[in-house]
């Protein structure tokens, strides 16, 4: 009994002063779900936050210090992530906090973030109200509404395609896709011929897919993740349903493609990662990635691997760790990062290209790219 | 005591309040609740949407109480109907069911839930205190009634349900009370919550937080309030205690929840009064 | 024309439901333990399954390992986890099972990663189309197998001596005892081919989806436990026909009610709704 005491004692005593021992480092804080349902996601943010903190400081670091990455596991949850937030601010003493995680948990990150004044980005989270938070926070991806839109112009304006079918992820980022994408259907000529909905757990569509089938649409605008849109596409195609398919950046994962075998041929998503790009930034990160990881990079991975280059960027140009500079610094920041140019709006949304990609020959390749300012315009408020 | 101590102790005191709260159901009654979390919900739904009507905290924090109360009433009233078996499954039923509706409801939030919930108002660590002063008040309540005629009854319900409907007890009433008392004290847990949040989401309050509510009250023995208030305390601070090993704590828990069942089914209640008596004899 | 198709992906989403939920009937005919572990058997039937057929290019050998591993993971939990339970409140075994299941995700996510797994190519995914209808070969084996499996498992229970004995001992087993059956052998059989029956479910599945994840057991759990009460616990033929009623409910109630109502919450209302009509569920218990 007593030797489990003093066992106790050094546990709690490490994780107290565990983290800070490092002291002559900068801090940035990466909150993501490296356990529970979205456990994916969080590995694979987590993976391209660490290359850019590799990458950083095998060139030097930045003011002459090392960047030091402290990671937390929030499981995707809001709950767990305000005493992560609160723990970054208060005992680690971090610079910058990015999100690597989910809406649910970003938000409510978010809110202590500004309260401290402390900047805050959200690499791929696309609630709205995250942003609307105060303005030490960030968004480096697309809201859902820019880019449902872009999927709307897609499928109607470059793929000329009339009759929709919706089939619609319920929940934040699927609702909020649905929304961009209704918005601007008229505009594109598109008529939504049904709407259906399905949630985060299904991996079987039996109803759903028969029921688009006798809807005979001209193409399907399915919004999802790999692990749901892969079993999604490829029921479609085994019944039957030859029409094209439009995804989004959920989709963007080399997993999508071998769940869904040769049934992802064909489908394209709006999304910012561009396989076939030639711009270094993007090339560069593809190619590190994989070496990293093991395996092909995704968007995930992509986005939080540019939070951490504006944080960093913007960190040397303020040439201090006073996080009010550092914060002045992201916003008026312009950099070429391998998700596209980030430079952000007055509410700290990022206004950049959307990449369309298409799985040719088993592999994500290029499409299109749109660039309609006005169409992919973030809101100011 | 910095911020991050403050949020935590807040998110422990809040936890407490829930915990107690299911031990007065599970613990006194005997009735294996696993839809507890919905009532957490309904009153952090009722708060978070009186809140943003510009109702002052105490009124919405009493709206929460009593709505997640009356439907605790009628949810238990329905559950009467069914026998021990079932009511752990009607009762997860529940939690399904209390996610699948709020999600739908655009009223609600919808899948977004509700942000921009107002701020209590209060300093840090005054809502602390608050909470502190609501868990208090839940222990003592629980403790009271422990004591009273209503625990005497409580007990022997469940123990034995036939032997005291024969005693002349009438188990659907104080069934029934412990349920809506249970579920009532939970609807202010989930008030406290979304001051604490400000953002609330359907998904924290479905079947896997009503599981581990329940556990917390299992590994602090059920039926007793102060291994139920420990086992809280060890619960919702592990996995803090525990970041560095990251990866391995929910497998962490899974082990410890089935350990503890497995090797020591009173809980920490059990385990203390096992070393108390060998103390003694 | 779409009716039909419908009803006919009914029919095959319960078929999945009826092989998984009738372990766990069985388990709590004979145990009164809610056995929520039972759908940590499934993803590993799925993995193994997957796995297996990976590395040597065949399903059966598959499926085979698949069923055998998890049969024997079963009776294990019985003797670790069950057994030491059995006169203790039922919350004690329903808390243990979960923190059980909580433990084998974990350890499938930590031992085969978070992304999933996939076959490489997947069998029985050929096309056949019967009147209008495009069915995967693996649809139909679901139906067929679901039919098979579980219509010659009441027939064992009902017109077999090894039925009749599980059905004593679940009647009383200290009196089939004394009539030299032996309730032990029984449980440990009823683990054996209720844990391999989920692993045939879960190979079905990943063969239906081509997707294997750690979390994969958490939604057929529930299902289950919803309609295992529906079809009476411990009643074979009744979870079966639940198990179908509720594929049909689910797949009508997706297209249709779909906007008022989440599709796993349409299980629990339904079998709510049923338990206020009849608290003793559809069918009677065994």
């Amino acid at each position: 009994m007593k030797k489990l005491r003093w066992v106790l004692v050094l546990c709690f005593t490490f994780s107290c002063f565990g983290t800070g021992w490092a002291s002559d480092t900068i801090k940035i804080g990466f909150n993501a779900p490296l356990t529970g349902f979205a456990a994916s996601d969080g590995k694979s943010s987590t993976l391209g936050a660490k290359l850019a903190i590799k990458q950083i400081n095998e060139a030097g670091g930045i003011n002459g210090k090392n960047l030091e990455l402290i990671v937390y596991d929030d499981q995707a949850k809001a709950s767990q992530s305000i005493p992560i937030a609160n723990k970054m601010i208060g005992q680690d003493k971090v610079v910058v906090g990015i999100s690597g995680s989910y809406s649910a948990p970003t938000r409510s990150a978010a809110g202590i973030f500004q309260e401290a004044k402390i900047p805050y980005i959200s690499a791929y989270a696309i609630h709205p109200d995250i942003t609307k938070a105060g303005d030490y926070v960030f968004r480096t991806s697309f809201l859902g509404e820019v880019q449902g839109r872009a999927g709307a112009k897609l499928i109607g304006e470059i793929l000329g395609k009339k009759r929709v079918v919706m089939i619609t992820l319920k929940n934040d980022f699927g609702k909020s896709l649905a929304a961009g994408f209704k918005e601007k259907a008229k505009d594109f000529g598109i008529h939504i011929v049904n709407e259906y909905e399905y949630s985060i757990k299904d991996r079987q569509f039996g109803a759903i897919v028969a029921k688009v089938k006798s809807d005979k649409p001209d193409a399907i605008y399915a919004s999802g993740y790999y692990f749901t849109a892969g079993p999604l596409v490829s029921q479609l195609r085994a019944s039957g349903v030859t029409c094209t398919v439009i995804g989004q950046e959920g989709y963007d994962s080399d997993k999508f493609i071998a769940i869904a075998g040769k049934a992802a041929e064909g489908v394209i998503i709006t999304t910012s990662l561009d396989r076939d790009s030639k711009a270094p930034e993007t090339a560069d990160f593809i190619r590190e990635f994989e070496k990293l990881a093991g395996y092909p990079a995704d968007m995930v991975a992509a986005s939080a691997h540019t939070a951490v280059k504006v944080a960093a960027l913007a960190i040397k140009q303020a040439n201090s760790t006073d996080p009010e500079k550092i914060r002045d610094e992201i916003a008026g920041i312009s950099l070429k990062a391998s998700t596209g140019t980030i430079e952000f709006n007055s509410l700290g949304e990022v206004s950049k290209n959307v990449q369309n990609q298409i799985v040719k020959n088993g592999e994500w390749h290029r499409h299109s790219v749109i660039s309609d300012p006005k169409l992919l315009a973030p809101p100011e408020k | 005591m910095g911020l991050y101590e403050i949020s935590l102790a807040t998110g422990v005191g809040i936890y407490i309040i829930l915990a107690v709260s299911l031990n007065l159901i599970t613990g006194y009654c005997g009735q294996i609740s696993l839809g507890h979390a919905a009532f957490y919900g309904i009153g952090a739904y009722t708060v978070a949407l009186l809140s943003k009507m510009g109702w002052p905290m105490y009124l919405t924090l009493g709206a929460g109480f009593l709505v997640a109360g009356i439907i605790g009433t009628i949810i238990g009233l329905a559950s009467l109907r069914v026998k021990e078996d079932f009511l752990a499954i009607v009762t997860m039923g529940v939690a399904f069911l209390f996610v699948g509706i709020v999600r739908q409801q655009e009223f609600l939030g919808g899948e977004m839930g509700i942000s921009g919930i107002p701020s209590h108002g209060m300093s840090k660590p005054g809502y602390l205190a608050l909470v502190c002063g609501f868990a208090i008040l839940s222990i003592l309540f629980s403790w009271y009634l422990k004591r009273s005629w209503m625990g005497f009854a409580f007990d022997a319900v469940a123990d034995d349900e036939k032997t005291a409907r024969v005693l002349g007890l009438d188990i659907k009433a104080y069934k029934l009370t412990a349920f809506a008392m249970g579920t009532a004290i939970a609807g202010l847990a989930g008030g406290l919550y979304a001051y604490y949040t400000r953002f609330i989401v359907p998904d924290t309050f479905g079947f896997i937080e009503s599981v581990t509510i329940l556990s917390m009250v299992a590994v602090g023995g059920i039926g007793s309030i102060f291994g139920v208030v420990i086992a809280t305390i060890l619960l919702v601070l592990m996995p803090e205690f525990f970041r560095f090993i990251n990866d391995y704590r929910l497998l962490l828990y899974g082990v410890l929840l089935f350990s503890v069942m497995r090797f020591a089914p009173q809980g920490l209640a059990g385990f203390f009064s096992y070393l108390v008596k060998r103390k003694e004899g | 024309m779409l009716f039909i198709e419908l009803f006919i992906q009914g029919l095959i989403q319960g078929s999945t439901y009826a092989i998984i939920a009738v372990g766990l009937t069985l388990v709590y005919g004979l145990l009164r333990v809610l056995h929520v572990a039972h759908a940590g058997l499934f993803t590993l039937g799925a993995y193994l399954g997957v796995a297996v057929t990976n590395q040597t290019g065949s399903l059966s050998l598959g499926i085979l390992v698949a069923a055998l591993a998890a049969g024997i993971v079963g009776m294990g939990i019985y003797r670790l986890v069950y057994e030491p339970m059995l006169n203790k409140p039922p919350y004690v075994a329903l808390i243990a099972s979960i923190g059980l299941y909580i433990g084998m995700e974990e350890l499938f996510r930590l031992v085969f990663g978070p992304f999933g797994l996939s076959f490489s190519s997947a069998p029985l995914q050929t096309v056949v189309v019967v009147f209008g209808i495009h069915l995967r070969a693996c649809q139909i084996i679901a139906v067929v197998t679901n039919v098979v499996l579980l219509g010659g498992l009441a027939w064992v229970a009902q017109k077999t001596r090894i039925g009749t004995g599980w059905r004593a001992t679940v009647d009383d087993p200290q009196m089939s005892a004394c009539f030299g059956i032996d309730p032990i052998k029984v449980r440990y059989r009823v683990f054996f081919a209720g844990s391999a029956l989920a692993a045939v479910a879960g190979v079905l599945v990943a063969l239906l989806t081509n997707l294997v994840e750690p979390t994969m057991g958490a939604v057929p759990s529930y299902k289950s436990l919803a309609i295992i009460v529906l079809g009476g616990l411990g009643n074979v033929m009744g979870t079966l026909i639940a198990s179908l009623i509720l594929g049909i409910i689910e797949a009508f109630g997706t297209i249709y009610i779909g906007d008022f109502l989440d599709r796993d919450a349409i299980a629990f209302a339904f079998l709510i709704i049923v338990l206020m009509i009849k608290p003793t569920g559809l069918f009677t218990s065994r």
